[in-house]
């Protein structure tokens, strides 16, 4: 018997190359998933089975300079409804009545925007209260899924609120102190790591935290509450009374630049933030602190400015005299004083008595024009003062090299003109004016706390030293002097207190041009004389009564410093009774 | 085919049991309590550790709930202390902002600050010995 060999033909070897081929191919795509792309799909499998939730960490509060709570978080729930979770219309209704009644939202609220909402999961709530969530969850309704989140509460209210600034809904800084100081409050979210079942719940056991949060530090501000509020009063009953667009008291520590309040208007409010966001615009928005934000003419206040600068170089004295003419010549421009007035014979002082135009621009020409830009360089004018606020505007102000440059530019800038500047940045000069001759930082924030209590203090930053220790002292009585021509407790002169200060009325630059009817009226003081603890800056904008610095702000400025020594536990130095 | 009617060969033969007398063998009920018991010991720590589970679980919601409720009761607290609260308060049980005050200024010297317990004052600092004059130091050296 003979085996008949089979021969290899084509029906054959074609399905056994094509089956050959097949396992090859096969082969190496299991070589390709097992071995070659082992790594990712092995961290595929494990996001599979492990999920992760985020721990918030507790953003720090914003205390006063006395501890008082100013901003501080709290928990809240996001409430989501989940409308697969209903099987029937019963549910539906059941379910819907109890959030309702629970969140108090009401239950047309609640239809409108789960018929607006094409996504199967409807947030209807956001920073819902802690407890009425807590009854959300004992209430075990199909479909509610509750999300912690945190909220931000003010327990002063709308005090200081440009200050403080306001958090977006992701609990992000996105003004004020809260933007400025966004890494330092936040601190660091902590990370919960858990293995889910086949519906994606976390298995009650595997769950652990893979990162804890870290909490925000607090923050301590150099705000006093007390005296925040009071520049607020004061300001809004100002801003009514003069009929003025706004404005602003700000009042600094000028031997250290610590800002003790600062008042605006207008101003972001916590209560109306919604509506203040959605009316925003540029000149009036939530986001702007406009003592730093925006800039104006300073007006007469800038010839203190020019004053130190003067004697401090030597050219003058507080007793130099020269003759007004009621009028200067630069350059075939005739400057004339605020008030069209003549002068005659004046001193230096009597320059700043009766904010004569033409004497701020005879200190500048002894100077000369590249000195007295020196100075206002080393006064700080034209840059930031560097103050812990976003947004700060540096300013501006011409110089030769500029294009368009003319020597009027310079001559005006002596009192305030062709010269724009910040409140801040004005406080910053008049303080180094004051206390002896150091430029400093100005700063809003006194301390930090840590999450384990320990706090570090900000150091005040000294920029530079402007003027002499000499120079500035005589600066402060010829300051003095302004003030007490007017009688104790009346206009500009506190009752209590001896005070130097200046007062500005600059009219508002429109297209290159200025107009009689819009001014910038400001009075910028401190008390008490020999030894000041306040600088308040007090303005007023486009005040409707067209009165000047020293009728509409002088007056506020003394009733406030009145009350913020009295307040300090500074000892009166006038107005009491001598007993023996 | 005579070979088909033989009997089978060892049917009527006593089966041999050995039942001599039962006797535990110790080696192998060891070993199967061993298996048993390693049979057993993830059932019984899976268990251990559910439990366990459920109970951190428990005590991290109460950790979270209390923390939560200490930042509301720090928020109370706050809002308690906040000067629109005070100023609320002052006016419901009849207070009056307080108007200009009198300051008087006295020429006589302030009163003398009131004493303390001795317990409360610091403790005196030790007074260094008198020295001795020059030439008293000498009679030291005596030797008698």
């Amino acid at each position: 018997m003979t085996i008949q060999k089979a021969r290899p033909s084509r029906r054959v070897w074609l399905p056994a190359l094509f089956l050959g081929l097949f396992g090859a191919v096969l082969a190496a795509r299991l070589v390709q998933l097992q071995v070659l792309q082992h790594e990712a799909y092995a961290a595929q499998a494990r996001s599979e089975l492990l999920g992760s939730s985020t721990i918030y960490a507790r953003r720090g509060a914003i205390l006063d300079r006395n501890g008082g709570v100013l901003a501080t978080s709290v928990d809240t729930w996001d409430v989501y409804l989940n409308t697969r979770a209903w099987r029937t219309p019963e549910t539906r209704a059941a379910v819907l009545e109890k959030v309702s009644a629970i969140t108090r939202i009401p239950r047309a609220d609640i239809e409108t925007r789960l018929a607006a909402s094409g996504a199967v999961e409807t947030r209807i709530a956001i920073d819902l209260d802690f407890e009425l969530g807590r009854q959300l969850i004992e209430a075990d309704l199909p479909g509610v899924v509750l999300l912690p989140n945190t909220a931000r509460v003010h327990p002063e209210g709308d005090l200081a609120a440009a200050v403080l600034g306001f958090t977006g809904l992701d609990n992000t800084g996105l003004a004020g102190i809260e933007a400025f100081y966004n890494d330092i409050l936040q601190g660091k979210a902590g990370k919960a790591v858990y293995e889910r079942d086949t519906l994606g719940d976390p298995i009650p056991y595997g769950q652990y935290v893979a990162t804890e949060p870290v909490p925000g530090d607090d923050l301590v501000l150099t705000i006093d509450r007390y005296l925040q509020r009071l520049a607020e009063e004061m300001l809004a009953a100002a801003v009514k009374e003069h009929r003025a667009s706004g404005g602003s008291i700000i009042v600094m520590d000028p031997s250290n630049g610590e800002i003790l309040a600062n008042a605006t208007l207008p101003t972001v409010r916590f209560s109306t933030l919604e509506q203040d966001l959605e009316s925003a615009t540029e000149e009036k928005s939530p986001f702007k602190n406009i003592a730093v934000t925006d800039t104006y003419e300073p007006g007469s206040v800038m010839k203190v400015v020019t004053a130190a600068a003067a004697i401090d170089a030597g050219v003058v004295t507080p007793d130099t005299t020269y003759v007004d003419n009621g009028v200067v010549d630069v350059e075939g421009v005739l400057l004339k004083n605020w008030d069209d007035g003549v002068y005659g014979t004046q001193t230096m002082t009597g320059v700043l008595q009766h904010s004569i135009n033409s004497g701020a621009v005879f200190m500048q020409q002894k100077l000369g024009t590249r000195l007295f830009q020196s100075y206002l360089d080393a006064f700080g004018f034209g840059k930031p003062t560097g103050i812990d606020l976003p947004g700060e505007a540096s300013g501006f102000f011409r110089r030769p090299e500029d294009p368009g440059y003319s020597p009027v530019d310079v001559a005006t800038q002596s009192f305030g003109q062709s010269i724009s500047v910040t409140p801040v940045q004005m406080m910053q000069a008049i303080a180094a004016c004051i206390n002896g001759g150091n430029l400093i930082t100005p700063h809003v924030v006194k301390a930090r706390i840590r999450p384990d209590g320990s706090r570090v203090d900000v150091q005040p930053a000294v920029v530079r030293r402007v003027i002499s220790q000499a120079a500035s002292d005589a600066v402060r009585r010829m300051m003095g002097d302004v003030v007490t021509q007017d009688p104790d407790g009346w206009g500009r002169n506190p009752a209590r207190y001896t005070a130097g200060g200046k007062s500005g009325t600059a009219n508002i630059p429109v297209w290159g041009t200025y107009t009689d009817d819009q001014q910038i009226v400001s009075f910028m003081g401190f008390a008490p004389l020999e030894n000041p603890r306040i600088l308040v800056l007090v303005r007023l904008d486009q005040n409707r009564n067209l009165l000047t610095g020293t009728q509409a702000a002088g007056p506020i400025f003394a009733r406030y410093v009145d009350e913020a020594l009295r307040y300090l536990g500074v000892p009166p130095e006038k107005g009491t009774a001598t007993a023996r | 085919m005579a070979a088909i009617n033989h009997p089978l060969g060892g049917v009527r033969r006593p089966l041999g049991l050995p039942i001599p007398g039962f006797r535990i063998n110790w080696g192998v009920a060891a070993a199967v309590a061993f298996l048993l018991f390693a049979a057993l010991l993830p059932v019984l720590q899976n268990s251990f550790v559910t439990s366990q589970g459920f109970d951190v679980q428990a005590s991290q919601r109460q950790q979270a709930r209390l923390r939560s409720e200490i930042s509301l009761l720090e928020a109370d607290v706050a809002r308690l202390t906040s000067q629109a609260r005070i100023e609320r308060r002052a006016q419901e049980i009849g207070l009056v902002k307080a108007g200009d005050p009198i300051y008087v200024t006295v020429q006589e010297p302030g009163p003398a600050p009131a004493k303390l317990p001795a317990e409360y004052l610091p403790p005196p600092a030790p007074q260094p010995a008198p020295a001795d004059s020059w030439w008293k130091s000498l009679l030291r050296w005596r030797p008698w």
